[in-house]
């Protein structure tokens, strides 16, 4: 099972988790805009990431990312 | 207005018209054009500009060149003996009492100046003689060893 | 491996006598026919407008040839993070907004210093101060006023390195600390100031004489912000008084020499002042850090958890890379089987932090080595126990990360136990702190995007069989240039004497990314090694001709002499094969080229060094004031090419990394740093110098030339973690922010008193 980058194609063949985590980790404009315009705000999924331990931040996301990114091999 | 200042700097006789607010440290770089004095500071802080003015260490930032006026300085390229280099010099070679070099002219002069007023010194006294002058790469151990080393005869000095 | 003739032996560094007669050239030196002088005037404000610059008067002053602001440029930004245009975001001199005290907005030159100086006062800039935040905490808080445009939360970068399953890991674990830490700046203090001359000429093309760490990474930057090409811009490094990580990015004056020398067609020579060294230059990165930790009853370590959120200054410099290696070498030197790190650069309105010396892991060592003394003592542990039982071992995997093969960390530790019994009883308030690291042999990583090999080098062999090396490393005090003439001396079996170095000048040298995170010895070696080696095999394959010999036999040469392996009586001069080799090429130069760049190496360096050290103090419980008393330190850096320089590397490793452990700050007040000057900033000086012994560990690094790997940078991470737990077990006090200064001992001391009162109640 992969995943692809909706933004910029990069491509992980960990989980949705990991792209979650490319998402963010990039954080140019284009990668920001996909992600507020599924109905989140960037700074809070940053926010939720550096205020607690456990990756929340990047868990919420990769559950759209589950639905929205995943690449049939 | 312009002054005369008459010195000596390393045996060598000058008589040259400065500014009374010119610092030493620029005569000897800018003027006879000795660079081997560095400047890392410019307030007396680093050391890295000591010369001897009359035998003393001084640090050559803080000193106006006037008042070198009638004065013997010696400056690190006063150190070697024609080709020889003096043993302090020769110590500091062998003991890699160098890296980056900035520091290593100023911390000769402190160490020369400290021989010359007391040539045994203990190991703290060569601590103080040099805790004007900082050396951000060696981490001044090395410099105690080469010090310590002439202080124990094993540099000769060049006949 | 001991039949070395060069590598090993103790030898005077190539450039000593030049440096011990103060005839060495530094660029603080060089003086050019026609030269002016150059200052640079610079922000008051932490952050504010520029509504307008007004050079009219300082035009007008005799002696000023020409006065620039941002406007002169083409307003580019540069950055050490080529490929991600968002982290190229300096001007350097600004153009529209100014973000910290010390931020460029013009430059003069002059005939001489003084007038540049009295210039600077006779040009009005008209600011609209903003509001302005100064620590990362506050300006990660959605209601901080914004640095950059666009940039959310002020969040310049963030990073993230996982493996294993930290979560799951947790809940099996006996025992988890969760810890805060804050680490403190630290200013590099090299003793040459940056400075630089430039000089464009008429035939518009740019040569620079410049203190720096990599002419390269200087020469590129230069083409981005000029919009010149790299060949019209010659770079020359010469002797450097120290770098530390500093000296390897475009700075102002570098730009602004640049700049004022492409209006005038004049070299320009600007010489930073000791106070705009500390205030306007980058510095060692401020970190917050969070940790937790979780281990099994007997001390097996099962997982970790990182938060770092870093107070990154006005701009990304290196800043983005500090912030990547505090990550991965928190995990250093241990096995975590799952370990996980956030971390968040961020931009505040203080002088950009950047590279210094280990790179971001002064910082993680310092936390993680006091983590882990507190967690052994929560298990009832051994501290050396401890890491022993988690500590790296040869050909380790760090999971998805990195590949280590040479790895001494055991028998450094068993070393300090050693030393540590030896000590035996200590008097009273003394105590002795262990400390573990490990760091990297240059990074494998290419933000800069260079099209080039990380390191090349180039050896050519004269008629009368002297050879002269071409490499684009940098000599900044640290010693490549003897480290790298000993590798050619070596391989092409001649003496050092015989080996000349011409290094980092982009005129004549191929490029090399430079000094920084400890890559000269593998990187720059293996370039030089290579080069060394097809020149040799040149000159063997015409001895073996010439001598006629049975093709069974290998041919070697050794201390100049060229000869059978297994009858090295058999063999003639090296001078006389090199004469006739030439003879024979129709008169060419014996050459030969040699390329570095790491392939398949993980991603963050092809080897690691690894030491342990053990710092003693004594601490006088009454005033909280404590003395570095001896700091030794067990450590391998595979072989040892130059001892000399190793011993120095370690000692000044001690002298800069007790610094931060013990005294070096940078306090500053709404954006000002209150200690601009070397009175007022409080280093060690020889009278605080700890004794210093080294125990030198052997190991083979097959991925380094002749099994040498990293030896300098890496000794500065250990120590403030090591006086840390030094201070605990003589005082049993903890101290978790830098630097361990007397004043917060005392306290931390008053506290414990106050605690164990009201105990006793």
């Amino acid at each position: 099972m992969s995943y692809q980058c909706p933004v910029c194609n990069k491509v992980s063949n960990k989980s949705a988790l990991d792209l979650a985590r490319h998402m963010i980790g990039r954080g140019d404009k284009v990668h920001r805009d996909w992600i507020n315009s599924k109905g989140f705000k960037y700074s809070e999924l940053l926010a939720l990431q550096f205020s607690s331990f456990g990756g929340e931040g990047f868990k919420s996301l990769a559950e759209v990312l589950e639905k929205e990114a995943k690449v049939k091999d | 207005m312009k002054k005369e200042l008459k010195f000596k700097v390393n045996g060598q006789p000058y008589e040259i018209f400065v500014k009374p607010k010119t610092l030493l440290v620029e005569v000897l770089r800018d003027l006879v054009g000795l660079t081997g004095t560095k400047r890392g500071c410019s307030s007396s802080s680093c050391g890295a500009c000591t010369v001897m003015l009359d035998g003393m260490a001084v640090k050559s930032c803080s000193v106006l060149a006037l008042q070198a006026n009638g004065t013997e300085v010696v400056t690190v390229e006063g150190l070697a003996k024609g080709n020889e280099l003096s043993p302090l010099q020769r110590a500091f070679l062998d003991h890699g009492s160098y890296q980056c070099g900035f520091c290593t002219p100023g911390m000769l002069m402190s160490s020369t100046a400290l021989l010359t007023e007391n040539p045994r010194p203990t190991k703290l006294e060569i601590k103080e003689g040099i805790d004007g002058n900082i050396c951000r790469c060696t981490g001044y151990n090395a410099i105690v060893r080469a010090v310590t080393a002439v202080v124990k005869g094993e540099y000769k000095e060049a006949k | 491996m001991s039949d070395y003739s060069v590598i090993g032996k103790r030898v005077h560094n190539i450039d000593g006598t030049e440096k011990v007669t103060g005839s060495g050239k530094y660029t603080f030196d060089v003086v050019l026919p026609n030269m002016l002088y150059g200052k640079i005037l610079r922000s008051p404000h932490p952050h504010a407008k520029i509504l307008k610059i007004d050079t009219r008067r300082a035009k007008r002053l005799v002696g000023v040839k020409a006065v620039v602001t941002g406007k002169d440029t083409l307003g580019r930004k540069q950055g050490i993070w080529r490929r991600f245009p968002e982290l190229c975001d300096e001007e350097i001199l600004c153009r529209a907004k100014v973000r910290y005290i010390g931020d460029a907005v013009a430059a003069v030159a002059a005939i001489d210093e003084d007038t540049a100086e009295e210039a600077l006062d006779l040009i009005d800039v008209e600011y609209e101060p903003l509001p302005a935040v100064f620590d990362p905490m506050d300006a990660i808080k959605e209601d901080a006023p914004q640095i950059h445009e666009g940039v959310e939360l002020n969040i310049n970068i963030n990073r993230h390195i996982e493996w294993g399953d930290v979560d799951e890991a947790f809940e099996k674990c006996d025992h988890i600390r969760e810890d805060k830490f804050k680490c403190s700046s630290q200013a590099h203090v090299c003793m040459e100031t940056h400075d630089a001359v430039a000089s464009f000429g008429h035939n518009g093309k740019l040569e620079v004489w410049t203190s720096s760490q990599s002419s390269y990474y200087i020469q590129r930057l230069y083409a981005d912000m000029l919009d010149m090409n790299e060949s019209d811009i010659r770079v020359t490094n010469r002797h450097t008084g120290g770098g530390f990580g500093s000296k390897f990015e475009l700075d102002s004056a570098q730009f602004c020499a640049a700049i004022l020398s492409q209006k005038l067609c004049q070299p320009v020579k600007i010489v930073l002042t000791r106070e705009e060294e500390f205030t306007a230059t980058k510095r060692r990165t401020p970190m917050y850090y969070f940790l937790k930790l979780g281990a099994k009853k007997d001390g097996t370590m099962l997982a970790k958890e990182v938060r770092v959120i870093t107070e990154g200054g006005a701009y990304t410099a290196m800043g983005a890379t500090a912030l990547y290696l505090t990550g991965f070498f928190s995990s250093f030197p241990y096995k975590y089987p799952n370990y996980r790190y956030d971390g968040y650069r961020v931009y505040t309105n203080t002088a950009t932090t950047s590279a210094m010396r280990g790179f971001g892991a002064p910082q993680s060592t310092f936390v993680g080595e006091s983590q882990i003394d507190m967690m052994a003592e929560d298990l009832g542990i051994d501290p050396v126990e401890i890491r022993r039982k988690n500590g790296m071992t040869p050909n380790y995997e760090v999971p998805g990360q990195a590949f280590i093969q040479s790895c001494g960390l055991h028998q450094c530790l068993d070393k300090i136990e050693e030393h540590i019994e030896k000590r035996g009883k200590l008097p009273p308030n003394h105590g002795i702190g262990v400390s573990a690291y490990g760091f990297m042999s240059g990074g494998i990583f290419n933000w800069f995007n260079t099209p080039y090999a990380f390191s090349a080098a180039v050896v050519r062999i004269n008629i009368d069989g002297k050879v002269d090396v071409y490499t684009g490393t940098c000599d900044m005090g640290q010693g490549s240039n003897t480290t790298l003439a000993m590798i050619c001396a070596e391989e092409l079996g001649v003496r050092l004497e015989d080996v000349r170095m011409f290094s980092g000048d982009t005129g004549i040298c191929p490029p090399d990314l430079g000094a920084w995170g400890s890559r000269q010895t593998l990187m720059g070696g293996n370039a030089v090694k290579m080069a060394a080696a097809e020149c040799k095999q040149q000159l063997i394959e015409f001895t073996a001709a010439k001598m006629g010999v049975n093709i069974v036999y290998d041919l070697d040469i050794k201390d100049r002499w060229v000869h059978l392996v297994d009858r090295p009586e058999r063999g003639v001069s090296y001078f006389d094969i090199v004469k006739e080799a030439i003879r024979g090429k129709d008169g060419v130069a014996i050459m030969g080229r040699g390329h570095y760049t790491p392939h398949r190496k993980g991603m963050i360096s092809p080897a690691y060094s690894f030491g342990v050290q053990a710092a003693e103090v004594e601490v006088d419980p009454e005033t909280g004031r404590y003395k570095l008393v001896n700091v030794t330190t067990a450590h391998e850096s595979g072989t040892v090419i130059n001892p000399v320089g190793i011993e120095g590397q370690l000692e000044g490793a001690i002298m800069m990394a007790g610094g931060y452990g013990f005294c070096e700050d940078q306090p500053m007040d709404e954006g000002k740093i209150l200690n601009p000057s070397i009175a007022d900033y409080k280093l060690i000086r020889s009278l605080d110098m700890p004794e210093t012994d080294i125990l030198e560990i052997d190991t083979y690094e097959p991925e380094g030339p002749f099994g040498a790997k990293e030896a300098g940078e890496g000794l500065t991470n250990p120590t403030a973690g090591a006086i840390g737990n030094a201070v605990y077990k003589a005082v049993g006090v903890r101290i978790y922010d830098l630097p361990i200064t007397p004043e917060k001992v005392f306290k931390a001391l008053k506290e414990k008193e106050k605690q164990q009162k009201k105990a006793k109640k």
